[in-house]
């Protein structure tokens, strides 16, 4: 049976999260152990900032249990203190789980693209601790295969949520391709400075304007692969630039609406995208009015992460039925192993019977020559042969079509096994 | 299959294509499905099965009257709207395209062909002209369309809030430079469509001009759209402006489309 314990951002409280975090470096040796002290055949396991997980196989029913006590003894913390925070799916919830997991449709921010390279790295880590089996392997291809379809088919990790990346989508929504659009920071603070390498590395060109302290433009402009100015140039700098990127600790408003009016003159009607991220607003609200100019200050920007997220949350429907179409998909082939020895033990049955048989009859017949031997053999097996043979190709054929798990017991009881 | 045959599964399909383009843009934020890509292709081949139909029923050129003249600018949007989507993948075209093909489709289907037989309608300009004024026509709707898209993106943009449109439609910076370039297509068409009206005029009349509104119209559209094309490359106009001057330049060409459809079903040869 498939199992998962764990615990994440909808159970546990950070600090609780953080107490069961696995170091990377130290998995394989925790791995052996979780193997050993749970009693799992196979084991993965997940640790994230948001998540921790273990994945596992095993024949035994107190697995799950087990895996819980090993995280709060592994972390030598109190059981009381770890238990009631964790979750146990067991076999189809299992599956389930760790296919949303996947697919970040269980992530504090739906869509979210570094999930699904987490959980790769997990399965790869049991692998190479080789804590991985034909069990958890096959769940490891099919729920990222499913993550991946998730992420084409739907547009659950499209739309930026975050305010860096919300500016570098709005300004895409504006200039189309950024190659050689001209970026201008006013202040070099930190979101700025992460909205900007977005922008260049989107192909922008950058330049810092310096306010009191110029090495810390320079700095920047360098880390950017751009220019420094000095902050009188101001009008200039607005003149050549696309985008403007503003967030200095000033206490007032820095650039003006006539600020922006005067590089309009010279930009001929290009349109130009102020993005304000300080507070207190550093561009004057009236700037925006000016033809051609867009303004975007902190909390527009939320608006649009947050409007993003909504339309995340639409498509997360779509994603939830791909998944759900791919987990059926999984655990159809998980039940169809069971018919698997059911097949072997017809054939076994049958050619019991036929040995068992064919030694009672055998005295009765006397001495036969090895011709009529051969004979008596052929024709007792191709009995048994045809009479076996349909239900056989039928029993292939339910194992193939996924219904094998309802009727895997009427089977057993009809043919007597 | 008689024309009007044609004419109705012709609808049926552009009625299937809209309608898919509208609920597609709702449900999943992209306007042209597998769906309606094909319900288009297959209305075209419809619509080019009738139109044909059409010429050999009326004897001539099929782009006389509001029936011949709805269902032949129908048809040249559909195939001047696929090679931009061909080429440029702006499928939020559709959106502003698929309510006015089938519109002009329904405009063909309800009323009857034009049995007009004005002996100027024989002239070789007739196919020349009208094929050169109506793919002109097309082109410059869709370039409206186009001044239509940078409207609403940027209002979109403006609010600050985005909605379902923010998502379909392409950058600002994408309307505007395909608006320009199908606009120089356009003005090229119409240009030797006012062209070959003059040279049908003098050829049927002895006149060039005859000073009716269809003629007014049609140059009022051209230096409309000269003056788009020439701020455009001097001074960089572009933009809202630009996208309005479009629409307005369209708004000249709707009118003498509608002239040469309605009045008296021929055009400028007539008059």
């Amino acid at each position: 049976m498939i199992v998962v314990v764990g615990l994440s951002h909808h159970t546990a409280p950070l600090p609780v999260r953080e107490a069961l975090a696995f170091a990377r470096d130290r998995l394989p040796e925790a791995l052996a152990r979780l193997r050993a002290e749970a009693g799992l055949d196979e084991a993965a396991i997940l640790s994230t900032c948001n998540r921790v997980e273990v994945y596992g196989f095993s024949r035994r029913p107190d697995a799950a249990d087990a895996i819980a006590r090993f995280l709060a003894a592994y972390h030598a913390r109190p059981e009381a203190e770890v238990i009631p925070h964790l979750y146990r799916l067991e076999g189809d919830a299992a599956v389930r789980h760790a296919f949303r997991v996947a697919a970040s449709l269980d992530s504090m921010v739906l869509g979210e693209p570094q999930i699904l390279g987490q959980v790769k790295a997990a399965y790869d880590d049991a692998a190479a601790a080789a804590a991985l089996g034909a069990v958890l392997n096959a769940l490891r291809n099919r729920s990222v295969g499913a993550a991946r379809r998730a992420r084409t088919e739907t547009a659950i990790g499209k739309n930026a949520v975050s305010v860096s990346y919300v500016a570098v989508e709005l300004a895409r929504k504006i200039f189309g391709d950024l190659r050689d659009r001209n970026v201008l920071l006013v202040g070099a603070g930190k979101m700025s400075e992460l909205a900007a390498r977005h922008l260049v590395r989107s192909g922008a060109r950058a330049s810092v304007l310096g306010g009191r302290r110029f090495e810390r433009a320079e700095e920047l402009a360098a880390a950017l692969g751009g220019r420094a100015a000095p902050f009188e140039a101001l009008r200039d700098e607005l003149g050549r630039a696309e985008i403007v990127i503003s967030g200095t600790g000033a206490p007032g408003i820095v650039i003006t609406r006539p600020d922006v009016e005067a590089a309009s003159a010279v930009r001929r009607n290009r349109p130009l995208f102020l993005i304000d991220i300080a507070v207190p607003r550093d561009i004057e609200p009236e700037a925006g009015r000016v033809p051609g100019v867009f303004l975007y200050d902190l909390d527009d920007l939320k608006a649009v992460g947050e409007a993003n997220l909504r339309e995340r949350r639409k498509e997360a429907a779509a994603a939830e039925a791909i998944v759900e179409q791919e987990v059926a998909e999984f655990l159809a082939w998980r039940k169809s192993l069971d018919l698997v020895p059911v097949v072997v033990e017809l054939r076994e049955r049958a050619e019991e019977i036929r040995k068992s048989e064919l030694a009672k009859a055998r005295g009765r017949l006397g001495s036969l020559t090895p011709e009529q031997e051969s004979a008596i053999e052929g024709l007792t097996s191709a009995i048994v042969n045809k009479l076996i043979h349909h239900p056989t190709v039928h029993l292939k054929e339910i194992a193939s079509n996924g219904h094998a798990a309802e009727q895997v017991g009427f089977i057993r009881k009809l043919l007597g096994l | 299959m008689t024309s009007h045959t044609y004419l109705v599964l012709t609808l049926v399909c552009y009625a299937v294509g809209a309608l898919h383009v509208l609920l597609h843009a709702l449900t999943r934020r992209r306007a042209l499905g597998p769906l309606a890509l094909v319900a288009t292709l297959v209305g075209f081949a419809l619509n080019t099965a009738g139109l044909s139909q059409r010429w050999t029923e009326a004897g001539r050129f099929p782009a006389v009257g509001l029936h011949d003249g709805a269902s032949f600018l129908a048809w040249a949007i559909v195939l001047v709207f696929l090679a931009t989507w061909v080429r440029t993948r702006v499928e939020a075209l559709g959106l502003v395209v698929y309510p006015v093909v089938f519109g002009l489709a329904l405009v063909a289907g309800l009323t009857r062909p034009s049995e007009t037989s004005d002996p100027v309608l024989k002239s070789y300009f007739l196919p020349i002209h009208t094929t050169l004024a109506l793919f002109g026509y097309a082109a410059l709707f869709v370039a409206c369309a186009m001044g239509i898209l940078y409207l609403m993106q940027d209002r979109e943009l403006r609010s600050r809030s985005p909605r379902a449109f923010y998502y379909l439609l392409p950058s600002l910076e994408r309307c505007d430079t395909l608006g320009a370039r199908i606009v120089a297509v356009g003005f090229g068409f119409l240009s030797l469509a006012i062209v070959t009206g003059l040279l049908w005029n003098e050829n049927a009349r002895g006149r060039f001009w005859t000073g009716d509104a269809k003629q007014w119209s049609a140059v009022v559209a051209w230096v409309i759209y000269l003056v788009l094309i020439a701020a455009r490359r001097r001074s960089g106009w572009g933009g809202r402006r630009g996208a309005w001057l479009s629409i307005a330049g369209f708004s000249a060409v709707a009118f003498a489309w509608a002239w040469m459809a309605l009045v008296s079903g021929v055009a400028v040869a007539s008059r």
